[in-house]
């Protein structure tokens, strides 16, 4: 180890290149300092300082949307671990936008339970920055850390609710779940570094078998390596458990139910963003092995769509309604995973289908936030019995957040479908697009479902003596909320009607 | 030679991981799991990662089993009844493992496996303790830093999880 090596690995470690990420690191320590240093009756500040916080660290990071580092010269920092691209660029902005979001459906969501508030910004702060060095990690290591740092925020996340049994159920099987995944993955991680590594082949990586670019080589050089094989299918399988595709899916109904409300925000949103940034990335490095991966992905998308619609019909609590239509949704963009195999500029689609994804479910889950009692997993469908009659704000959100889901004209998950679906028909996946239209029929019946016990009045149930009311009691919703619902639910529909820019925007910087 | 070893220490590993989780007391069944480890470690030497053996003696069976064992009893946890299994779980869990057994087996018979070509020296063997550290603190700054989040946030959420705090005037 001499000077020259050491000094052009503390070059390469362009810490401005990750200031964003550095920034949310920062504020998630000073809310801890906050906590030691202001007195207990301030310590209603400190959610707003993580709100504010992050909307400073957002609005710097659009300000400086086009930064040198997208350059391909500068492209890659810190020894190849990161590569900055316009992709990666857009994520953040992503993770940042949902994290805003998870903070603001928490502090309204905690003010309601008996539970500590700081560590819960704490830990969305420090998952979110982890999210967005995922985004654009160029190295199975970072890959890995990132990723086990956002799994281990979530297993702290989703048991949070301590004294909820179904709050650590919930922890407890996606700890397993989790762990099992990891282990999946690594597994793969390993397989690849092998064939990778191996000097004896032709194309091998020369300095760093872990790097994306250097794996992507050598698999355009060896097209049937049976270890790399094994590697890619089990990545793969790793990656599909964070987004909850079938068959790595049975985690979805608990994990969601027994979670806090804006921990399954984001477990739905920026969990499954996350696993598909990773997996738009990874499809590109495998694109080699496009002979195992269409089938593979082709079989994964068609079963994802049939059991997350099937096994959603007869929910009756939303928040394993809205889990398994969530299952649904990742079988869609599956579809547009596979497009980018054959289709240049795909990626933009589901991009673009992610954000109208979040800008829709953030919408029912700042709903169901405000409506849920203080059993947190507790929210069934008759609790939404004639809300719109009660409070014709909250009803007509939930009805544009539920309509743009389900994908109906005009609303912004509309667009986002046909998006999707439009370069899987360049690609001639047909018989995939028969079972998403079949599909997305079935996902009409169980949201409107949802739609209907909020609008229209059903016939009372009975109600037997001793049994109290179980419906929590309403009350207005809070001008901040209000604000934030109002504002997603306009965009749900403003983009349905003028996203052209947007897409012409997306396409020509993607 | 170095085949009887490799079948010494897999049979060591695999039989003692059996156990893990066939025996009944948890105390017993986590002395197995160190014994487990022992065998793997024994298999990476095999393996030439002789780092790699010497921190998963001193890291898992060291320090993580003695905790293991010290919750164990911390907790005393009397084994309960086991709930009988229904006649649908024991006949789907028998398919599921018969096929996860087939595909194991198809996967170790496909004749791929057998012309896998010889592993070469990979170009920088990470042998040294000296060269590891060196690289952690250099290609890889990035990584450690973000582990150190990890640590963190894994540290509040035992806090969280297990601290009492009905005393807080803050919850409200």
């Amino acid at each position: 180890m001499n000077l020259e090596t050491l000094t052009a690995a503390a070059n390469s470690n362009q810490w401005l290149a990750i200031m964003p990420e550095l920034m949310l690191g920062c504020i998630a320590l000073l809310l801890l300092v906050l906590e030691v240093v202001l007195p207990k009756s301030k310590h209603d500040l400190i959610p707003g300082v993580a709100i504010l916080g992050q909307v400073g660290v957002l609005v710097g990071l659009i300000l400086n949307y086009s930064t040198p580092y997208l350059d391909p010269s500068m492209r890659d920092t810190f020894n190849g671990l990161l590569a900055h691209t316009s992709q990666g660029q857009f994520m953040r902005v992503f993770f940042l936008l949902t994290s805003i979001l998870v903070c603001a459906l928490g502090s309204v969501a905690l003010a309601k339970q008996r539970m500590p508030r700081i560590e819960f910004f704490h830990i969305v702060l420090v998952v979110s920055a982890a999210m967005m060095l995922l985004a654009q990690s160029n190295h199975f290591v970072m890959l890995f850390v990132a990723l086990e740092t956002v799994t281990v925020g979530f297993y702290i996340l989703v048991s949070y609710v301590r004294t909820n049994p179904l709050s650590l159920e919930a922890g407890l099987k996606y700890l397993i779940m989790g762990a099992l995944s990891s282990s999946l993955l690594l597994f793969g991680i390993v397989m690849l570094y092998g064939a990778a590594g191996n000097p004896l082949l032709p194309g091998h990586a020369e300095t760093d078998a872990m790097n994306f670019d250097q794996i992507a080589n050598f698999l355009a050089q060896n097209p049937d390596n049976f270890l790399a094989q094994l590697g890619v299918v089990l990545v793969l399988a790793g990656v599909a458990f964070k987004i909850g595709a079938v068959p790595f899916q049975i985690w979805v109904p608990d994990v969601y139910q027994g979670a806090p409300t804006p921990v399954t925000a984001f477990l739905a949103v920026g969990s499954k963003a996350a696993g598909f940034a990773v997996l738009i990335t990874l499809v590109q490095v495998f694109a080699a092995y496009k002979g195992i991966l269409v089938p593979l992905l082709s079989l994964m998308a068609a079963a994802t769509i049939i059991f997350g619609n099937l096994a959603a019909l007869t929910q009756h609590n939303v928040k394993r309604l809205i889990g398994l239509s969530g299952v649904s949704h990742a079988g869609y963009l599956l579809i547009g995973v596979i497009a980018i195999l054959f289709v240049p500029n795909a990626a933009a689609s589901i991009y673009f289908y992610l954000v109208t994804y979040l800008l829709a479910s953030f919408a029912v889950f700042g709903v169901m936030t405000h409506v849920a009692g203080v059993n947190d997993a507790d929210q069934e469908l008759e609790h939404y019995t004639n809300l719109a009659k009660e409070d014709p704000f909250l009803g007509g959100v939930l009805a544009v957040g539920l309509g743009s889901l389900a994908g109906i004209p005009p609303l912004a998950g509309f667009i986002g479908k046909l998006l999707v679906f439009i370069p899987a028909f360049q690609a001639g996946l047909y018989w995939l697009l028969g079972i998403a239209i079949v599909g997305v029929v079935i996902s009409i019946y169980y949201y409107f479902g949802w739609i209907k016990a909020a609008f229209f009045s059903a016939w009372p149930v009975p109600t037997i003596e001793n049994e109290s009311e179980t419906r929590p009691a309403r009350t207005p919703v809070t001008f901040g909320l209000g604000t934030v619902l109002g504002l997603l639910a306009l965009a749900s529909v403003l983009f349905g009607f003028y996203q052209q820019p947007v897409i012409a925007w997306l396409t020509a910087a993607l | 030679m170095s085949d009887t070893y490799f079948y010494i220490f897999a049979a060591i590993t695999v039989a003692s991981a059996l156990a893990v989780v066939f025996k009944r007391n948890t105390v017993g069944a986590s002395l197995a799991f160190l014994l487990s480890l022992c065998g793997v470690a024994g298999l990476f030497l095999q393996l030439d990662a002789q780092l790699l053996a010497v921190l998963l003696v001193l890291v898992y069976a060291g320090a993580v089993v003695a905790l293991f064992l010290f919750i164990i009893m911390l907790l005393n946890m009397q084994g309960g009844d086991r709930p009988v299994f229904k006649k649908m779980t024991i006949v789907s869990s028998t398919i599921a493992g018969a096929l996860l057994l087939t595909g194991v087996y198809l996967l170790a018979k496909r004749p791929e496996l057998a012309r896998l070509p010889e592993a070469g020296q990979p170009a920088s063997v990470l042998l040294d303790l000296k060269i590891y550290g060196a690289k952690l603190f250099t290609t890889y700054l990035l990584p450690v830093q973000v582990v150190g989040f990890l640590l963190l946030i894994a540290m509040l959420g035992v806090i969280v999880l297990s601290k009492k705090f009905e005393g807080l005037e803050d919850v409200k």
